[in-house]
């Protein structure tokens, strides 16, 4: 089976963003590897070692710098890389047709992986455009994934906690959430290998898309300030366990 | 009328919290002022506060060895004082100094001997026995990334290490000088924070006081420069110091990682501190089962010198600010995966960035000036942690002489150590000095 996976190419979450335009960032900071598609590379390298046979390519739509994503999604397990080579930035429109044409005309695909979300536009839209585009089945926000007699079993993950389980015919696009897995990251080994799996640059226009008559546009990004406001716990430390426990599950909802 | 104290100390770090310390226990009626909110939040809180023993020089070693009985017996040394936020606590995991090309080692050694710091020598296979997880090639050069060679295959083995039973870390550096700022306390010390320095008054050529940003003027015939990688904007406030000094001092931005330790190695209980300058790293275990990978500073990596105040509002961008760069992440990391293959180094860059207040030779000052009443423990370049509480004990000695007469320029001041039998000549430190080219010029000092 040919496993496709959708990367970005995201801002480190923890980088100074500086707003330049009005509508566009400084990209002179550090890019990486979106944190979903973590997710949907370690998953697919977990298909992967149930069906040898399988081939992981990872693909994705950036300027040439994008590559050290691909990099990345190769030294986690995909066997190789397609990147989608402009230098503009495109709305979900023309990012899932350009997708979609790559994959097309790269192979074969039996199932095709996106994050649940890219961390910096969190636009959510680019799994289902592809699967609109391809006819395929989507599931999102994916927590649990088997593939079994020609068919993939989802959990997809609703907000309280609970969770959805649906079944798609193959090939289908899924949405990797973070609950499907915990990512397995490169060791140096890992790196030395990586380096020597081919990437294939493909110029965006050389894939001949037909533009959209419908398009979206950042008009104006605002920089999110937050505000701090420390509160300070009290109690033993049994009680101050707890209370912690409870601000990061009901309050900040990470865990 | 303006407040008045014996003692002015400007930062409340680890190094200015004990030179209050020890100047109250001596009778100065002393104040610290910080720009931060609180003791040990600025550089302190960003170092990696390893106590370990090899310097490239003899007076390097034997003062951090001094430095060991400190961490050792913190409760006492703080006369059991009580901090509501609870002690520090050293660990004590034992040191491996790896033997490469990136350390004169038979110089740490021969130091070691002259110093009598207590070590054993590990074959390659005594490593492996301790630390299983390693892979005791010799990689040597240091190389980054970008460098295609930095991937080829090693071909020969390490020689082994040296390993100190005594080194480690202390858990939480912020803290520790908290406690120590809480000791002063008890010895009649003040302390005010949210205070920034923006000049130092002099007159009839000698130093009256500081005035706050506010306005605020506060007047003592001692001023003590301990500003971290501020101390050179410090220095140039106080009339003739800046160009008094031979060895200036500059804040040089530096990055430290945390990467998970491998499954199924224990590294926050099993692991050792570990000096390897054959990768250019050096590591210790960190909460959540880490490793924390410093950097030390092979000449392959760019410097990058900084003004803190744009660093730490998170001004200058990429490679300036108070960002990890992907670029550095990757250098370390990949550097400890050769040393560790089965380290598993994350996409996203986890760790601390902050400053280092570096000196021309990367050895501290720790000096008078050319200013009357006006003192500088300076220039720490990111390896004076561990001798914090010496450096408080004989700074205030320093200062109590020179108050008294001693012309310590001509004459130095011979610092006798509390626990161990050694003196060390102050001079060593000395301003005045010539840049002293039997150092490391790195973190290693």
């Amino acid at each position: 089976m040919q496993i496709y996976i959708c990367v970005k190419h995201v801002p480190d979450s923890a980088a100074n963003i500086t707003i330049v335009e009005k509508n566009r960032i400084d990209e002179n900071l550090t890019f990486l590897l979106n944190p979903y598609d973590e997710h949907a590379v370690t998953e697919a390298v977990r298909i992967k070692d149930n069906l040898p046979d399988s081939e992981i390519v990872a693909v994705c739509l950036g300027k040439d710098d994008a590559e050290k994503t691909l990099r990345s999604a190769m030294a986690m397990g995909a066997d190789r890389g397609l990147l989608i080579a402009s230098d503009k930035n495109h709305d979900s429109i023309e990012t899932a047709q350009a997708l979609k044409a790559a994959i097309e005309q790269d192979g074969n695909p039996g199932l095709i992986f996106t994050g649940k979300e890219s961390i910096d536009a969190e636009g959510m839209q680019t799994m289902f455009r592809i699967g609109a585009l391809l006819d395929l089945p989507v599931a999102t926000n994916v927590v649990n994934l088997d593939i079994e007699a020609g068919r993939a079993v989802v959990d997809c993950a609703l907000s309280g906690g609970t969770a959805n389980t649906y079944e798609l015919s193959l090939p289908c696009v899924i949405g990797a959430g973070r609950g499907l897995n915990t990512p397995r990251y490169p060791t140096f080994p890992d790196v030395v290998k990586s380096k020597k799996k081919p990437v294939k640059k493909i110029a965006f226009y050389d894939l001949k898309i037909e533009p959209s008559k419908a398009g979206m546009k950042i008009v104006e990004l605002e920089p999110l300030l937050q505000k701090r406001e420390p509160k300070e716990i009290k109690g033993d430390a049994g009680e101050v366990a707890k209370k912690i426990l409870r601000i990061l599950k009901d309050e900040a909802r990470v865990i | 009328m303006n407040k008045k104290y014996d003692a002015i100390i400007i930062g409340a770090g680890v190094i200015g919290c004990p030179i209050a310390y020890e100047l109250s226990k001596m009778g100065y009626k002393t104040l610290n002022v910080d720009k931060l909110a609180d003791a040990g939040e600025g550089s302190t809180a960003g170092s990696c506060a390893i106590v370990r023993a090899h310097y490239s020089t003899a007076d390097g070693v034997a003062m951090a060895y001094e430095g060991f009985k400190y961490w050792l017996d913190w409760e006492n040394y703080l006369d059991n004082v009580t901090d509501e936020k609870g002690l520090a606590k050293y660990m004590n995991t034992g040191s491996i100094l790896i033997k490469s090309q990136g350390h004169d080692w038979k110089k740490v050694q021969k130091n070691y001997d002259e110093v009598g710091v207590n070590y054993e020598e590990w074959s390659v296979a005594k490593i492996k026995e301790m630390v299983s997880v390693a892979d005791l090639h010799e990689f040597w050069p240091v190389r980054r990334p970008e460098d295609p060679k930095f991937f080829d295959d090693p071909v020969k083995e390490l020689e082994g290490a040296i390993f100190c039973p005594e080194g480690g870390y202390v858990n939480d550096p912020a803290l520790s000088a908290h406690n120590i700022m809480r000791a002063a306390e008890a010895k009649g010390a003040e302390f005010i924070f949210n205070a920034e320095v923006v000049d130092i008054r002099s007159e009839n050529g000698k130093v009256a006081g500081i005035t706050l940003k506010d306005g605020t003027r506060i007047d003592a015939g001692i001023v003590v420069n301990v500003g971290g990688p501020h101390s050179f904007m410090v220095n140039k406030m106080a009339e003739g110091v800046w160009e008094g000094c031979n060895i200036k001092t500059k804040a040089l931005r530096h990055e430290v990682m945390y990467c998970p330790s491998p499954e199924g190695y224990d590294y926050l209980n099993d692991g050792y501190h570990m000096s390897d300058g054959d990768i250019g790293c050096y590591v210790r275990p960190e909460v959540g089962n880490t490793f924390l990978i410093g950097s030390e500073d092979p000449e392959c990596d760019p410097q990058e010198w900084v003004d803190p105040d744009e660093f730490y509002a998170g001004k200058g961008g990429h490679g300036k600010d108070n960002v990890l760069t992907d670029e550095q992440w990757k250098a370390q990391c990949y550097r400890l995966g050769k040393r560790i293959p089965s380290l598993q180094v994350p996409n996203q860059p986890k760790g601390v960035v902050d400053l280092y207040d570096c000196s021309d030779d990367w050895i501290p000052v720790y000096d008078k000036s050319d200013l009357p009443g006006f003192y500088m423990a300076i220039g720490t370049s990111g390896n004076q942690y561990k001798n914090a509480p010496v450096v408080g004990r004989m700074m205030a000695e320093l200062i109590d002489a020179c108050e008294k007469g001693l012309d310590h320029d001509k004459e130095p001041l011979q610092y006798k150590f509390k626990h161990t039998d050694r003196s060390t000549d102050v001079g060593f430190f000395s301003r005045k000095r010539e840049i002293n080219y039997n150092s490391s010029f790195s973190v290693n000092g």
